[in-house]
């Protein structure tokens, strides 16, 4: 029972020191706050595009839901591990988080979940006056597909971080990894359905671009609860969410152990 | 010496948005430096600088490939949402397809000339500021502004203005214009209106950085807002319209071009885009000094 307890107050202790370095520089607060509104502008571009007529099968007001879920869904899954990885590799503070009880990875997933609350508390208000503005959103409404939600957010997340997780793992042998993850980034902007929705791309390039982990991991999650998928839809993006989760996560675990033998080896 | 540094960066990096460590001595140690004209001295620290980051590009070859051709990919896959609308709509607001590659084509130029010559500066004078190394930079017999601004060079994303003008040309083919020699000049002055409000808003970031010092997000800020110069000025409505007109002039940058090729420019729209890239440009310029004269540097 006293370990349990132990734990919880490490993780806790843990949690606040991610929330305050979140806080500690409020400028980079601010302007990562500006960078993740981008979706609203997507909303209000293409909700004049569609002023005329759906586009699509999607109307005015879906895409009001679709992208102000999508500014939501990306809070949501959003981590920085590579970032923080690559870092403290090269410089050698990966040495400090070593010598502590906590695996650095599990430090880094407390440090990451930690700041999501702070995160969906700044972005909540965002979205609610922009569905003031818009006049609402449709959201899934079988309720049975909700328990749905929870799991798939989670997945997307995961999937999230062992994409990170890998590339940061590549510091061991590069010295710098980070520039690897905009190549990354770069696909995903384009094709996780965050700049529009993937299934507006056209025919052929729409299919592949839906079981791409991208879409795993943003545009998936978006379809499932601005309820535009079917059970079996949903059943089988959950499929592909777990699938990619093990590749990449198996690919993340080797990085993982391997690179930890590389950084041993330099004596940093 | 600082030079090996950059080449094991350069090769362990090979990144997308690196920064390198840069012989900057070399300028200010160059012959004829005094008793000329500040014009002269300008431009000779503007050649000389260039001339280092060419040498080293061409030394770091890879950089043709993570700086050139990636950046031309990016740029390429950037336009997916735009062929996604083209898919289900015959003209976006009133552009045809041929029109809007005259756009890109323009985004391109704009995107290239910012990743090979705004952004490396931008990153290389934060740096600067936030360790304290712009002492050596005022200590120059010339502008500090521009020697902030000519601090690096990424010559490789010039490949992608390069494309950039080949779009614009193709476009202009495809469209069938043919545009008089006014319509060209007009064109040339509100691209470098464009390219005006760039620096500017540029140098707006480099000021603010003097306050918060950890600000290289800002420089990504605004790579990632170009993005939405990608789309034509009437998409967009309200607010956002004129936030991308006059605050933010993409429209500037991007949709005036094509429309002075095309004809559709009138006086008023040219004129008041020479007076917003002023306006801008000399905001930039009091933002600047009001934030050098606070500047204490790092270690004092």
């Amino acid at each position: 029972m006293s370990t349990l307890r132990h734990h919880l107050a490490v993780v806790a202790a843990m949690a606040r020191l991610g929330m305050a370095e979140a806080v500690a520089y409020r400028v980079s607060l601010l302007i990562w706050i500006v960078t993740s509104i981008f979706p609203l502008i997507s909303l209000v571009l293409w909700r004049a595009l569609a002023e005329d007529g759906p586009i699509g099968d999607y109307d005015q007001g879906d895409f009001d839901s679709y992208f102000v879920a999508a500014f939501l869904v990306r809070q949501l899954v959003a981590s920085w591990v590579v970032w923080d990885l690559d870092r403290s590799v090269r410089n050698g503070d990966l040495s400090v988080l070593l010598l502590r009880p906590v695996s650095p990875v599990l430090h880094h997933v407390i440090i990451n979940v930690s700041v999501l609350p702070l995160r969906l508390a700044l972005a909540a208000p965002i979205g609610l006056a922009v569905l003031l503005a818009t006049g609402g959103m449709q959201v899934l409404d079988d309720p049975t597909l909700w328990l749905l939600v929870p799991p798939v957010l989670a997945l997307a997340w995961l999937l999230n971080f062992t994409v990170q997780l890998s590339v940061g793992c590549l510091a061991f042998w590069l010295t710098k990894a980070a520039p690897l993850f905009d190549l990354w980034l770069g696909a995903f902007l384009v094709l996780s359905g965050y700049a529009v929705p993937t299934s507006l791309f056209p025919a052929g390039l729409s299919e592949v671009a839906r079981v791409l982990p991208f879409h795993a991991v943003l545009g998936f999650p978006v379809e499932l609860m601005v309820g535009r998928l079917s059970w079996s839809e949903a059943l089988v993006g959950l499929g592909l969410q777990a699938g990619w989760l093990v590749i990449i996560g198996a690919v993340a675990a080797v990085l993982w152990r391997r690179g930890l033998r590389a950084y041993g080896a330099f004596g940093a | 010496m600082s030079e090996p540094n950059a080449s094991s960066e350069t090769r362990a990096g090979g990144g997308l948005r690196r920064r390198r460590r840069r012989p900057r001595r070399a300028a200010v140690t160059g012959d004829g430096f005094e008793g000329r004209g500040a014009l002269h001295r300008h431009l000779r620290l503007v050649a000389v600088q260039l001339r280092l980051r060419v040498l080293a590009a061409l030394e770091y070859r890879t950089g043709f490939w993570s700086g050139g051709v990636l950046s031309l990919v990016w740029s390429i896959a950037g336009t997916v949402p735009l062929v996604v609308a083209l898919e289900h709509r015959a003209d976006i607001a009133g552009w045809t397809p041929w029109a809007l590659c005259m756009l890109v084509g323009c985004h391109m130029i704009i995107t290239g000339l910012f990743g090979a010559l705004v952004q490396p500066s931008l990153y290389a004078a934060m740096d600067d500021i936030r360790t304290g190394a712009l002492d050596y930079l005022l200590l120059r017999p010339v502008d500090a502004l521009v020697s902030c601004l000519v601090a690096d060079f990424e010559p490789w994303c010039l490949v992608e203005a390069v494309a950039g003008v080949g779009l614009l040309i193709v476009g202009m083919v495809g469209s069938g214009v043919h545009p008089s020699l006014p319509q060209l000049l007009t064109m040339a002055l509100v691209l470098g209106c464009g390219v005006m409000a760039l620096y500017a808003l540029a140098v707006l970031a480099l000021s603010l950085a003097f306050a918060a010092l950890e600000l290289q997000n800002l420089a990504y800020l605004m790579e990632a807002m170009l993005d939405f110069a990608r789309w034509p000025i009437s998409v967009f409505r309200g607010p956002l319209r004129a936030l991308f007109t006059f605050v933010v002039p993409f429209a500037i940058m991007t949709s005036y071009p094509p429309m002075a090729l095309l004809g559709r420019l009138d006086a008023s729209a040219a004129v008041g885009a020479l007076v917003t890239a002023v306006v801008l440009a000399g905001l930039a310029r009091a933002t600047w000094q009001r934030a050098l004269r606070g500047y204490t540097s790092a270690s004092s």
